[in-house]
């Protein structure tokens, strides 16, 4: 009997032959012990696809992803995305990732950006005229504070020795904004406002983009141990550009106006 | 009710899907959810596109195959999607729930061209027929079936040589 090609094998094993087919090879596998292994060898194959991707079914969705398929009614709650990121004229296969990138971070980040925040600490020394110390705790100090203070992501300067990021409320009340130091040594970090200043809960260094290309990152590839600094304290969702415009009004104090909220596309 | 709630609606229940196959696309956790991500804005965005008859889960797949496609070409790298230095985040993702040889298949999986993955992504990840698949893909039935037996072969090579 002729030879059964991996093409029709695979057809067998996946359901695809048709009757005469199939049974051919019912029938070939009886005496056949090398085509039984192959066959074997496809179904394992199969299975084990499964076994390494199924599981994902019963993984909860991050918010992010679930929050674009609510009614738009509840989305003025929970806008869908990130809206105040600097889009670029690249479309959505680009921009809108990158800006959106890694924001579902593993528990497991969470847990490295405690050892990583010992090392931005260390990174970030004092005497740095960005960064003061007080009590133990970083603050923003110079053009970062003012950069904090006064720039809105919604007006990108590309030519800013600082970029920000996202804005939001901290599930503590405080808002937070997210920041790339662009100059070298590149460092990004979150900063909370409070009645001390801006707090430096994470900074990191940047590693320079492939190719030695110019940093262009802002709120886009942030560190991880930034983005899980940001995943754990956010609430609800980053500001788009008029909340965030209303907080920078108000002092980085008040909750903004949450008008526009559902404008997020 | 109209379109765009329609498919807003009937992708509640295909997300857990649509985040398998973007897993078996995209492989790393954070690249397969930014996918999706971009595969649910397409879909709203486009939702006058959709036509009820049709099948809303082939419709959503295949945006989610196109736009794969298009982050591999604004990566400008066409066979890995993540640099080696990546996978080591990819095995922190997965070690704690899988198996070594789970993970071995996964990065196999990441390590075949394009055309490879993703016949094996939409035929034995998600279970397509090589019809439904060759339909999504725009390619004759028989181009599916003999991408996939070649990215079986590797695959198979790849884990019997692990083994």
């Amino acid at each position: 009997m002729n030879p059964i090609d991996d093409e029709t094998l695979q057809a067998y094993v996946d359901g695809e032959l048709d009757k005469p087919g199939a049974a051919r090879i019912d029938a070939a596998l009886a005496h056949d012990a090398a085509l039984a292994r192959r066959v074997q060898q496809a179904r394992d194959l199969r299975a084990q696809l499964r076994a390494a991707f199924d599981p994902v079914l019963d993984e909860p969705a991050p918010a992010r992803l679930s929050a674009l398929l609510q009614p738009r009614s509840a989305q003025t709650e929970i806008p869908a995305a990130p809206s105040v990121l600097p889009v670029g004229g690249r479309g959505i296969s680009t921009t809108r990732r990158r800006a959106t990138r890694r924001w579902f971070v593993p528990g497991a980040a969470l847990a490295a950006s405690v050892a990583l925040l010992a090392v931005a600490l260390w990174w970030w020394q004092p005497g740095d005229d960005l960064v003061r110390m007080q009590g133990g705790q970083s603050f923003a100090a110079g053009a970062l504070t003012h950069a904090l203070d006064e720039t809105l992501a919604s007006e990108p300067d590309a030519h800013a020795p600082v970029a920000i990021g996202l804005s939001f409320r901290s599930t503590d009340g405080r808002i937070c904004r997210t920041f790339v130091l662009r100059s070298p040594p590149a460092r990004a970090g979150l900063a909370c406002h409070s009645d001390a200043g801006w707090s430096l809960p994470v900074l990191s260094a940047v590693t320079p983009p492939e190719g030695g290309g110019e940093l262009r990152r802002a709120a886009s590839d942030l560190p991880p141990e930034v983005q899980a600094a940001v995943d754990a304290r956010l609430r609800g969702n980053v500001f788009d550009a008029q909340q965030e415009r209303a907080a920078r009004d108000a002092g980085w104090r008040q909750l903004p106006s949450r008008r526009g909220a559902g404008k997020t596309r | 009710m109209n379109s765009s709630d329609a498919v807003r609606e009937g992708l509640i229940p295909l997300l857990p899907r649509l985040r398998r196959l973007a897993r078996a696309l995209a492989g790393q956790v954070a690249d397969a959810d930014d996918l999706v991500q971009i595969v649910l804005e397409r879909s709203l965005a486009r939702a006058a596109q959709w036509r009820p008859d049709a099948a809303l889960d082939k419709w959503v797949f295949a945006i989610a195959r196109n736009a794969w496609r298009d982050e591999l070409r604004a990566r400008g790298r066409t066979q890995h999607l993540f640099a080696p230095e990546e996978s080591g985040e990819m095995a922190a993702d997965r070690a704690s729930a899988q198996p070594a040889q789970q993970l071995e298949l996964a990065m196999a999986l990441a390590a075949l061209p394009p055309d490879h993955r993703e016949v094996v992504a939409l035929v034995l990840v998600e279970g397509m027929s090589y019809g439904e698949a060759a339909e999504l893909l725009e390619v004759p039935v028989g181009t599916v079936t003999s991408r996939l037996a070649r990215a079986r072969a590797t695959l198979q090579a790849h884990l019997g040589k692990d083994a």
